[in-house]
């Protein structure tokens, strides 16, 4: 908007203004288009449609056949009746899904805002010491990550089982918590919370960084307690970065798909353990039931919209643009 | 803060400090002696490693083949970063800078399309690229990686060009710059910490990526890394210090990128979540 020479020239008047501005309007309306058409084009094709064609194939019987011949084979709702009339949906699949994100997103935002609070207390060779270590959690990928919680509570040989029956109080070989259901997730909890708290804690450090050295001083000469002091300051200071980490790991531990599909029974072994993105998975890529995969694939989506919705509404009302 | 923390604070900060340390430091400590331990698959509860040995390693690089996934893996995330670090710099410049019919439409739907979730359009990406003759390439994976680090660029680069003022700007076009030379030697180099946050955000989306990869890597001399983990694991039961080994490999890059840029990646990032 400042690139028209007219606008060069006459420094003091706004550019909007000028009169050369309004000459070359075509190219000052062009431009930002210019540049946003290749991202644009790259999300059109790669997410747009993508998205559109997974809402077509689950109206379909997708199998081998349509895969190879590429021909469509519309069965209308069928999919969806079948899915959501199936009390396995209701039962596994559906609690599985969202009481692990429920309490994966408790624990991480508990963790992530204790270890925030924790950095601004400590000394500076302190804080190096436990941001480095917090970038360390962060950093492991989450499939070496999963291996990792894996062989820490393997059976056979791993640290937590050894160190139990060493002190007497299991049977090592006949404890196995990767089949049972609830210790299943306790274990993929524990993964998803260890990789995930740490974004949590830097974004929330850094946005209590932003409160005035003096505003805790102050209140502090105004006789405020420790609990008003953080339920007046630093709650308000961090509640928009707050609102947003809540946001993202909420959509984040919905649908998580590595650190479950690649534990032990997690990749359709043990029916028990499935959520909403690996049951999607193993219908489409292991029994080839497309069609039933996509429908599964666009119950998970709408889950997930409902939360972008409260996510938009936020952040607008935060004051941000749009 | 520290100055006047009693005795009892400054138990319960020791405590939560070790607390920290230890539930973070414990699965890499885990990781790395169980990949160095000559004997990893019987330790139990040994807190030292048996010994040292790069056996392990060598097993994994060689008959693993684990050098070839790595370089498939760093390729692809070079790629990506390259391509969004390009395109979403554009995009920012366009959304921040220039008032146009639509703006905020492009912004919301950018921000949308941030949300969906990637998983569910496995099936939808693998048909496209099939059709496409993508399927075993690493420049289809490097486009589809594109794709997903795109719009947090796009959202995270857009605050790094608003903050910076119009003014600086202006004073380039009446030194008599044109606006492509502004944006090369003015506007690019205070967006930088920027970019670095967006490309190590890219690199990781592509470095750690898995299930994409793994439908869509058939041949298994284009895996990346965190693939042709998963097929080594099935391979050789539970040999565990191989795939500790393998594990270190692929987390070491991202370990030692994260400390070293930590400050800033934390600036970017709560830059971008924040505004």
């Amino acid at each position: 908007m400042t690139a028209d020479p007219g606008a060069r020239a006459r420094p003091a008047r706004p550019p909007r203004a000028s009169g050369a501005a309004r000459r070359s309007a075509w190219g000052r309306a062009l431009r930002p288009w210019l540049l946003l058409a290749p991202a644009l084009l790259v999300l059109a094709v790669l997410l747009f449609w993508p998205l559109v064609r997974v809402l077509l194939v689950s109206f379909q019987d997708y199998g081998l056949r349509q895969i190879n011949t590429g021909e469509n084979n519309w069965t209308g709702l069928d999919n969806y009746r079948d899915l959501l009339g199936d009390s396995f949906l209701w039962t596994r699949v559906l609690p599985n899904t969202v009481l692990f994100a429920f309490a994966c997103v408790a624990l991480t935002l508990v963790l992530g805002t204790l270890v925030a609070l924790l950095l601004t207390r400590l000394g500076r060779t302190w804080r190096v010491i436990c941001s480095t270590a917090i970038m360390s959690a962060w950093a492991m990928p989450a499939v070496t990550g999963t291996y990792v919680w894996i062989w820490i509570f393997d059976p056979l040989d791993g640290v937590v089982s050894g160190g139990l029956d060493g002190l007497g109080l299991i049977e090592p070989r006949e404890t196995n918590w990767f089949t049972e259901r609830w210790s299943f997730y306790a274990i993929a909890t524990l993964n998803v919370v260890h990789h995930g708290f740490p974004f949590v804690a830097v974004t929330l450090y850094a946005a209590l960084l932003t409160i005035p050295r003096e505003l805790p001083e102050a209140a502090l000469c105004d006789g405020a307690g420790p609990w008003q002091r953080f339920r007046l300051i630093t709650v308000p200071a961090i509640r928009p970065a707050f609102t947003v980490v809540t946001l993202l790991s909420i959509i984040w531990d919905v649908k998580v798909f590595a650190q479950i599909y690649l534990m032990p029974g997690g990749a359709g072994a043990n029916e028990d353990v499935l959520n909403l993105g690996v049951w999607s998975y193993i219908q489409s890529f292991s029994r080839n039931e497309y069609g039933t995969g996509s429908a599964i694939a666009v119950l998970l989506t709408l889950l997930l919209l409902a939360v972008t919705v409260v996510y938009v509404r936020t952040l607008a009302r935060e004051g941000d643009e749009p | 803060m520290t100055r006047r923390t009693s005795r009892a604070g400054r138990l319960g900060l020791g405590a939560a400090v070790a607390a920290l340390l230890a539930f973070t430091l414990f699965p890499v400590y885990w990781m790395v002696s169980s990949a160095f331990d000559p004997a990893a698959g019987r330790r139990g509860s040994d807190v030292l490693p048996s010994g040292i040995t790069f056996d392990h390693f060598g097993h994994v690089l060689d008959e693993g083949d684990f050098s070839r996934y790595l370089a498939n893996s760093a390729l692809v995330g070079l790629g990506t970063v390259l391509l969004s670090g390009a395109l979403a710099l554009f995009a920012a410049v366009a959304v921040a800078r220039f008032r146009f019919r639509l703006r905020t439409k492009v912004l919301v739907m950018i921000l949308m399309v941030q949300m969906v979730p990637l998983e569910a359009l496995v099936i939808p990406l693998f048909l496209q690229m099939r059709d496409l003759r993508l399927l075993n390439s690493l420049i289809g994976l490097t486009v589809v990686y594109l794709a997903f680090s795109l719009p947090f660029a796009v959202w995270t680069l857009r605050g790094f060009v608003a903050a910076v003022p119009q003014e600086v700007e202006e004073a380039a076009y009446l030194d008599g710059c044109g606006w492509w030379r502004m944006f090369r030697s003015v506007l690019l180099p205070l967006v930088a910490p920027g970019l670095v946050a967006t490309s190590i955000f890219a690199f990781i989306t592509a470095w750690n990526e898995f299930v994409f990869a793994f439908v869509f890597m058939q041949d298994d001399a284009r895996y990346t890394a965190a693939v042709g983990l998963h097929r080594f694991f099935g391979q050789y039961g539970t040999d565990w210090g191989a795939v500790m080994a393998g594990s270190t490999l692929i987390t070491l890059p991202v370990l030692v990128f994260f400390v070293l840029v930590q400050r800033r990646l934390a600036g970017g990032l709560a830059a971008g979540a924040i505004r």
